[in-house]
C-alpha cells in the first residue's frame, strides 16, 4: 500500500520492520515543524515504551538522508527541524536472514 | 678571388654541412628512439595480446591463469613457455579439491580462459560492465559467504555462477525441513546434514568417494559450477578466528541472522581491511548495506561507514525476532541474497580509474596529476515487498568520529577480539528467562487433555489471528497477545472470557510455545486480581503435540 500525501501542516513518518510491529502502523502524519531532537518524545507519548524497545537502536532518515538524532540534539537551537511535507522514516535494524 | 675569401667560404660550407648533418643525426636519433619504442610496444602487445586484453592487464591476468593459490607469475611464464608442466591443484587443509569437469582448465598459451569458460560466462562477458577484464577479476577473487541460509544460498549460487575464483562457505548449522522454502541450495536429501556440505554439493559436485584423487569423472555428478574453488568452514564464526579468516579473502558477505554476528563480522572486516556486503530480511522486508568501502584504516574519514556507524546500539534482546518467530517470505530473503551477489560482482569488477589520456609519447616525461578516485556514496537499500514503492535507497552518513570500531578512538581491536574482551553476547544482551509461574498457575498439556469438555472451563488461545487460523482447538477463543497487558485484559473483558469470573469456571491460556501464555496469566493477575482462576498450559501447542496429539500441525 502506498502512503497518502501529508495533509497541510504535517509531515509523513514512515515505520519499517520492528517500528511497524510496535506501532501496528505503516505511517503517521505528525504536526510540522518539529525539531528532530523532539521527535522521539512525541513518539514516546503516542506509543509508550517505543523509545527503549525500538527508537534507541533505530536509524532515522529525513527525506532519504540519514540523520543522527543525538548529534542534532547536541546542536540545540541549530539542530535540524522537520518541515511540512518532509518524509521521515524510522528504520530499525533487521538482523534476521 | 683572394685566398681568405676562399677559406671563409670553405669554413661556412663546412659549418653548414656539420649543422645539417647534426640536425639529420638528431632526426635519425629521434626516429630510432621512436622506432625502438614502437618495436617494444609491438613486442609487449604481441606477448600480452592473448585474445584481446591490453598490456596493462597482463600481470593480473597471469595471476588469474595460475591455478595455485600463490600467484607465481615467473612460474606461470615458464609454464607458458612449456618449460614446466601445468600446476596440479594441491588439496589444502580447508579447501575442497578443485574438480576438472570437462576441460574447464585454462589452456596455457593463447587464451586466458578455457573454451568452456568462454561459453559459460559469455553472456555476462559481452557486456562492457564485465568484459574479459571483469571476468578475470572475478576468477581472481576470493569471497567469503558467512551464513548459508535464505541469504547465503542465493548469494553463493549467483557468485559461483558468475565464476568467482574462490568461495568460502561458513555455517555451523544443519539443514531443517523448515529451511527448504527459501534456502535454495538445500534439499530433502540433505536435511540433517551440515548446511555447508549441502551447499557445496549444490554448487560444486557430489563426490561419491572421499578418496577424490582416485575417482573417475563418472563418480561425479557435477552441479552449478565445478570451476570454482569452495572452502568450507563447518562452524559459526568466532571472534578469535574472524580476522585471520577474513584476511584470506577480498570481500565478505554477511548472510547471518543475529545482531551478535552482524557486529562481529563488521568489526572483523574493519580490522582485516575488507569491504562488507551486509543484508538481512524478516517477514516481508529486507535491508542491504555495503559497508567499510573502500576499506581504509580506522580513523580514515574517506572510507565508508561500518555497521556500528549506522546502528551504534543493538536492539534490545527481547525485541529480536528470528525467521522462526516472525516469519519470512522466501522470495523476500531471496531478493536480498541476490542483491548481495550483485553488489559483490559490482565491487569486484569495478574498473580502476582510467589514467589520463596520453596524446604524445614525448609527454611521458611530464608530470601527470594522479587520477582522482570517485567519492563512494554509501547507501542503504530497503525492500518492503508489500509497500509502494517496494524499494527505497537511503543516503547514509560517513564514518562516526567516535565509532568503537572504525574511528581513531576505536576500542575494538584484533587483541580485544582474540582475548574476548569485546564481548558480543554482552553487548547485544541476552533475554532474561521468564521466572516460571508457581505450579498452581500451570497445567501440563496431558492434564489439560483429561479435563471435561462440558463447558465447565474456558480455553483462551493467545496466538495471533494468522496462526489461529492455521490450527485451533474447537471451543477456544482467540485473543492475541500483543505485549500490552492492559490492552489485552480490556480486550478479554470485552470479548466476554473474563466477565463473570465469579462463576467458578476456570480459564486456561495457551500459546505456541508456552511463553506468551505465562505473560497473559501475569497480566490477568495484575489487572483483575487473584479472584480469577486462570492457568496456562505449559509448553503451549508444542507440548500439546508431543504429549497429546501427534497429528497437531508443527509449523
Amino acid at each position: 500500500m502506498s502512503t497518502p500525501k501529508a495533509p497541510p501542516g504535517t509531515f509523513t513518518l514512515l515505520y519499517f520492520a520492528a517500528a511497524t510491529s510496535y506501532t501496528r502502523r505503516q505511517h503517521d502524519h505528525l504536526d510540522a515543524p518539529l525539531p528532530v531532537a523532539a521527535l522521539y518524545d512525541v513518539l514516546e507519548k503516542r506509543y509508550p515504551g517505543i523509545r527503549a524497545k525500538v527508537l534507541s537502536s533505530s536509524a532515522l532518515t529525513v527525506n532519504l538522508d540519514y540523520v543522527d538524532v543525538d548529534e542534532e540534539g547536541a546542536r540545540g537551537e541549530a539542530g535540524m527541524v522537520i518541515k511540512e511535507g518532509d518524509e521521515v522514516a524510522v528504520i530499525p535494524p533487521v538482523s534476521s536472514g | 678571388m683572394d685566398m681568405f675569401t676562399t677559406t671563409d667560404t670553405h669554413l661556412t660550407f663546412l659549418r653548414t654541412q656539420i649543422a645539417s648533418t647534426e640536425s639529420q643525426l638528431r632526426t635519425l636519433k629521434a626516429q630510432l628512439a621512436q622506432a625502438e619504442l614502437s618495436a617494444q610496444t609491438a613486442r609487449q602487445l604481441h606477448e600480452a595480446y592473448q585474445g584481446g586484453f591490453p598490456a596493462e592487464w597482463i600481470e593480473e591476468t597471469l595471476g588469474a591463469l595460475d591455478d595455485s593459490s600463490e600467484r607465481d607469475i615467473a612460474r606461470k611464464l615458464r609454464q607458458d613457455g612449456g618449460f614446466e608442466g601445468a600446476p596440479t591443484p594441491a588439496p589444502a587443509a580447508v579447501a575442497v579439491p578443485v574438480l576438472d569437469a570437462g576441460g574447464a582448465k585454462a589452456r596455457a598459451g593463447r587464451w586466458p580462459l578455457a573454451d568452456e569458460e568462454y561459453k559459460r560466462y559469455g553472456r555476462q562477458m559481452i557486456m562492457p560492465e564485465i568484459g574479459l577484464h571483469g571476468q578475470l577479476r572475478l576468477k581472481n577473487a576470493k569471497v567469503l559467504v558467512v551464513g548459508l541460509g535464505g541469504l547465503g544460498c542465493p548469494a553463493a549460487a549467483y557468485l559461483a555462477g558468475a565464476g568467482v575464483g574462490t568461495l568460502g562457505l561458513m555455517d555451523g548449522d544443519t539443514v531443517e525441513v523448515s529451511n527448504l522454502h527459501r534456502q535454495i541450495a538445500h534439499k530433502v536429501r540433505t536435511v540433517g546434514g551440515m548446511k555447508v556440505d549441502s551447499a557445496v554439493e549444490f554448487l560444486q559436485a557430489y563426490v561419491k568417494l572421499q578418496t577424490f584423487a582416485s575417482s573417475s569423472p563418472s563418480d561425479l555428478v557435477c552441479s552449478l559450477n565445478p570451476n570454482v574453488k569452495y572452502a568450507p568452514y563447518r562452524s559459526h564464526l568466532s571472534p578469535d578466528k574472524a580476522v585471520a579468516i577474513f584476511e584470506r579473502y577480498d570481500l565478505v558477505l554477511d548472510c547471518t541472522d543475529h545482531p551478535t554476528s552482524r557486529y562481529l563480522i563488521s568489526d572483523a572486516c574493519v580490522l582485516a581491511g575488507k569491504p562488507l556486503v551486509s543484508a538481512s530480511a524478516l517477514k516481508t522486508e529486507g535491508q542491504l548495506l555495503v559497508l567499510n568501502n573502500p576499506p581504509r584504516a580506522p580513523g580514515d574519514a574517506s572510507s565508508g561507514p561500518c555497521y556500528r556507524c549506522i546502528f551504534p546500539k543493538p536492539p534490545p534482546a527481547d525485541a529480536i525476532q528470528s525467521c522462526g518467530e516472525g516469519g519470512i517470505l522466501g522470495p523476500v530473503v531471496g531478493v536480498m541474497g541476490v542483491l548481495q551477489a550483485l553488489e559483490a560482482i559490482r565491487l569486484l569488477t569495478a574498473k580502476p580509474p582510467a589514467p589520463p589520456p596520453m596524446t604524445d609519447w614525448m609527454d611521458l616525461s611530464m608530470d601527470s596529476t594522479p587520477p582522482v578516485t570517485p567519492e563512494v556514496k554509501p547507501t542503504m537499500l530497503m525492500f518492503s515487498a508489500y509497500n509502494t514503492p517496494q524499494f527505497r535507497s537511503v543516503r547514509l552518513r560517513s564514518r562516526r568520529t567516535d565509532c568503537a570500531a572504525c574511528s581513531y578512538q576505536a576500542t575494538v581491536t584484533q587483541h580485544s577480539l582474540t582475548t574476548g574482551s569485546t564481548d558480543y553476547i554482552a553487548f547485544c544482551g541476552s533475554t532474561t528467562p521468564l521466572d516460571p509461574l508457581p505450579p498452581e498457575s500451570r497445567i501440563s498439556a496431558r492434564d489439560f487433555a483429561r479435563l471435561p469438555t462440558d463447558g465447565s472451563n474456558i480455553l483462551i488461545d493467545v496466538r495471533d489471528e494468522t496462526q489461529y487460523s492455521i490450527c485451533a482447538l474447537r471451543g477456544s477463543t482467540n485473543i492475541p497477545w500483543n505485549g500490552n497487558a492492559e490492552a489485552w485484559v480490556q480486550d478479554a473483558v470485552k470479548r466476554g472470557v473474563m466477565s463473570g469470573y465469579e462463576d467458578g469456571r476456570e480459564r486456561f491460556v495457551v500459546c505456541r510455545l508456552g511463553n506468551d501464555s505465562q505473560l497473559v496469566v501475569r497480566a490477568v493477575r495484575e489487572w483483575l486480581g487473584s479472584a480469577v482462576r486462570v492457568r496456562e498450559i505449559e509448553g503451549g501447542f508444542r507440548a500439546w503435540r508431543e504429549g497429546v496429539d501427534r497429528s497437531w500441525p508443527k509449523y
